[in-house]
């Protein structure tokens, strides 16, 4: 199996690296030697959200320019999967050359639990955790990426980890990126919500897969609920193969 | 209908204060959600079922012009009269004037979103006629002046003592009662009389069917068919992408819109008219008009990439998906559809200016798309919205976005296009970003960002990027030369 190349987020880069040295560490445990390119910076995300399409295409292309070659590019973020998979053909569609890289590219582009269990068909890390774990269903992963099942599976898989049920798993928590500081009243119901949730299914952790969620359900948390804990399955996943070889 | 949309934010929180609206919304989430998924269920193959849904609807739109003069043909050889009307006010007219020459004063209503839409009821009540809306909640809202609250349950947030003080004051009852059956027997009562007089009866349809002429209209309170068999005139009106090619891909599509707005199989009543009263039969109207609306469709419809939100069947599960429509309720949309449905309608027809909260309140988490029987990518309708006002585009009455969001994009993503611009992005932000940092969390900010800090902290941005540690690692590079 070829070495993947690791797409690491701008916002997991900046503000959760932790998560990208949990991503790999996850990998080097599968034995692969995840290549990082040092020229990666953002996919362009805001931009595109924001309406920029024009501006946007720059850091798509910038972006094909990276990863284009790669065999697999994994991502600790469906959202940004998402992006490049969806929505840089419609961005470039004027451009065929480009469009044609673009597409070329798309379904070489993984979220990180989707390449571990559907192309390295590893479920079981040797991992160990005491006690109950939520998960939350981020949108782009759950209806973005059609990702639901591997990351339980990789959870259901460590040993003393109990996945337990959540209310409104597959409910939004309200990110959205600009969405959650032009409508922070509307965005803070649902984050709340997605908190009750979480309290009330008694489990220890909340893992989840985008580090949008993980922002904002995070961020909610510690000023209201600092001894509540949401981890991304890359964290979770590491610290119990951590926990595993002691 | 008087437009509201420019005072989305104002009346959402509003909403998001009122307990009524919260616990309905919660309520009518929860039970219809069950109800659907069950009722989906009963299918075979409910992701095919779905599938097929969008199939036809797909069909119907890409035929569209084709389909309706073959629905007009038919629908005239049934004896039906068929109508063009290039907008609301000659939709208005023309109905007005039917009304007039037939000297009818009483018009029943059957619930319809269209004549929300062109704001039939006033035209029709400024002339001197007496307008009844029919369906219980339209009739409840009708009296209070206020817009539909949701599109299956237009006055479900209305509390019961609200509607007893209503029927007390408007007539409707004698005594005072918060007994809901009773409440709904007053209203019954009330209309059952009005149905004896009525004159002309005015509906909306759920469908036409290209291949028999018929139309379809589908209904739980048994309302819509009272009107239309009591009355010597009946008005039905369409908007144009309401026709199907045949009465099989009807059928489906039954299946379809009674599964995914009430959770129900099929509605109480489903009533289909080939034509008025052929002189034999016991019941229904002598004359039957139809009356065909565009009201700015057609226009858009010659965009590809817009065309696809004309297959919706206005079942509403897009609303009953949204976390937004969840939480707000309907009103904040300030017109007569609400939810992702109007989200992506309302911006063509009412311009892109004055809906933009309606294309901007999305978190993109793709609920409405995926349950969408009719196969309508409501996300990415709203990032072409977007584009569009950013480049101010005329077509759509584009606004333009502040220069300051502009050019803050135009740095971002020329910062995206090199890692050492993005390296020195970094560097200039931090201390910024930093300077409000707490035990290892921004606790707030003033500026665009500050609403995030309403409710939840920000992690620090990190002394070391992950980018960072990489290179102190000396890690493997891709063996490329360095872009930089």
């Amino acid at each position: 199996m070829d070495n993947p190349s690791l797409f690491i987020p701008c916002m997991v880069d900046l503000f959760l690296p932790e998560i990208g040295e949990a991503c790999l560490r996850v990998l080097r445990r599968l034995d692969l030697d995840p290549i990082y390119h040092p020229e990666q910076t953002c996919c362009g995300q805001p931009a595109i959200h924001a309406g920029y399409v024009k501006k946007a295409k720059d850091s798509a292309k910038h972006f094909i320019d990276v990863f284009g070659e790669d065999d697999a590019v994994v991502c600790p973020a469906g959202s940004c999967v998402c992006t490049v998979k969806d929505r840089y053909p419609d961005l470039l569609q004027d451009e065929p050359t480009w469009l044609r890289r673009a597409e070329d590219l798309a379904p070489r582009v993984y979220e990180l639990s989707q390449y571990i269990v559907d192309v390295m068909g590893v479920e079981d890390l040797g991992a160990s955790y005491e006690g109950r774990v939520a998960y939350h269903e981020s949108c782009r992963v759950l209806r973005g990426l059609g990702v639901s099942e591997q990351p339980k599976k990789l959870i259901k898989a460590v040993s003393g980890a109990e996945l337990v049920p959540m209310q409104g798993a597959e409910v939004c928590c309200g990110f959205g990126g600009e969405f959650s500081t032009n409508y922070p009243e509307i965005s803070e119901v649902l984050v709340s919500e997605k908190a009750a949730n979480y309290i009330a299914s008694g489990a220890d952790v909340l893992v989840a897969c985008d580090p949008g969620c993980l922002l904002n359900i995070g961020g909610y948390l510690n000023r209201n609920h600092p001894e509540k804990r949401i981890m991304h399955v890359a964290s979770f996943l590491a610290e119990a193969i951590q926990d595993g070889r002691t | 209908m008087k437009v509201k949309s420019e005072q989305f934010r104002e009346v959402a929180i509003e909403e998001l204060k009122t307990r009524h609206t919260r616990s309905h919304l919660d309520v009518i989430g929860l039970f219809i959600s069950e109800m659907r998924r069950a009722s989906m269920g009963t299918f075979p193959d409910p992701s095919a079922a779905l599938e097929l849904g969008r199939a036809i609807r797909a069909e119907s739109i890409e035929r569209l012009p084709e389909l309706l003069e073959e629905f007009e043909r038919n629908a005239t050889a049934n004896g039906a009269v068929v109508h063009w009307a290039r907008d609301a006010d000659e939709a208005n007219a023309l109905i007005l004037r039917i009304a007039q020459e037939r000297n009818v004063r009483l018009v029943t209503k059957g619930k319809s979103m269209v004549t929300e839409e062109t704001g039939l009821n006033d035209v029709l009540i400024e002339n001197g006629l007496e307008v009844f809306e029919t369906d219980l909640g339209e009739f409840i809202i009708q009296l209070l002046g206020r817009p539909p609250f949701h599109i299956q349950g237009p006055a479900l947030n209305i509390p019961v003592q609200e509607i007893c003080d209503l029927f007390m004051e408007k007539g409707i009852m004698n005594e005072p009662t918060l007994d809901p059956v009773e409440l709904g027997h007053a209203a019954r009562v009330f209309l059952r009389n009005k149905f004896h007089h009525v004159d002309m009866a005015i509906t909306g349809v759920n469908f036409a069917v290209a291949q028999t002429g018929t139309i379809i209209n589908v209904e739980n309170e048994g309302n819509i068919r009272l009107t239309k068999s009591s009355p010597r005139t009946q008005v039905s009106v369409m908007t144009l992408e309401k026709v199907v090619p045949t009465m099989q891909d009807a059928m489906h599509m039954l299946r379809l819109l009674c599964r995914n707005c009430t959770g129900q199989k099929i509605a109480s009543y489903v009533s289909m008219d080939s034509g008025p009263n052929k002189g034999r039969e016991v019941d229904g109207p002598r004359e039957l008009f139809i009356v065909i609306l565009d009201n700015g469709r057609s226009s858009f419809y010659r965009d590809p990439e817009v065309r696809e939100i004309l297959r919706c069947i206005r079942c509403g599960v897009c609303m009953l998906e949204c976390p937004v429509y969840g939480k707000i309720g309907g009103y904040p949309y300030g017109w007569a559809y609400s939810g992702p449905m109007g989200q992506v309608l309302n911006p063509l027809m009412l311009g892109l200016e004055r809906t933009q909260d309606l294309y901007r309140a999305c978190t993109f988490c793709g609920g409405c798309k995926t349950a969408c029987p009719a196969g309508i990518d409501h996300p990415q309708k709203f990032l072409y919205y977007r584009a569009k006002d950013v480049e101010g585009d005329p077509r759509y009455k584009g606004k333009r976005r502040p220069w300051t969001e502009s050019s803050f994009m135009g740095i971002f993503t020329w910062v995206t296009k090199r890692r050492w611009r993005w390296n020195l992005g970094i560097k200039a932000a931090r201390p910024f970003l930093n300077r409000h940092v707490e035990q290892g969390f921004i606790r707030g900010m003033k500026g665009p960002v500050e609403g995030w800090f309403k409710s939840r902290d920000f992690p620090a941005m990190a002394e070391k990027t992950f980018h960072d540690r990489m290179q102190e690692r000396g890690s493997r590079e891709s063996g490329e030369p360095s872009r930089s």
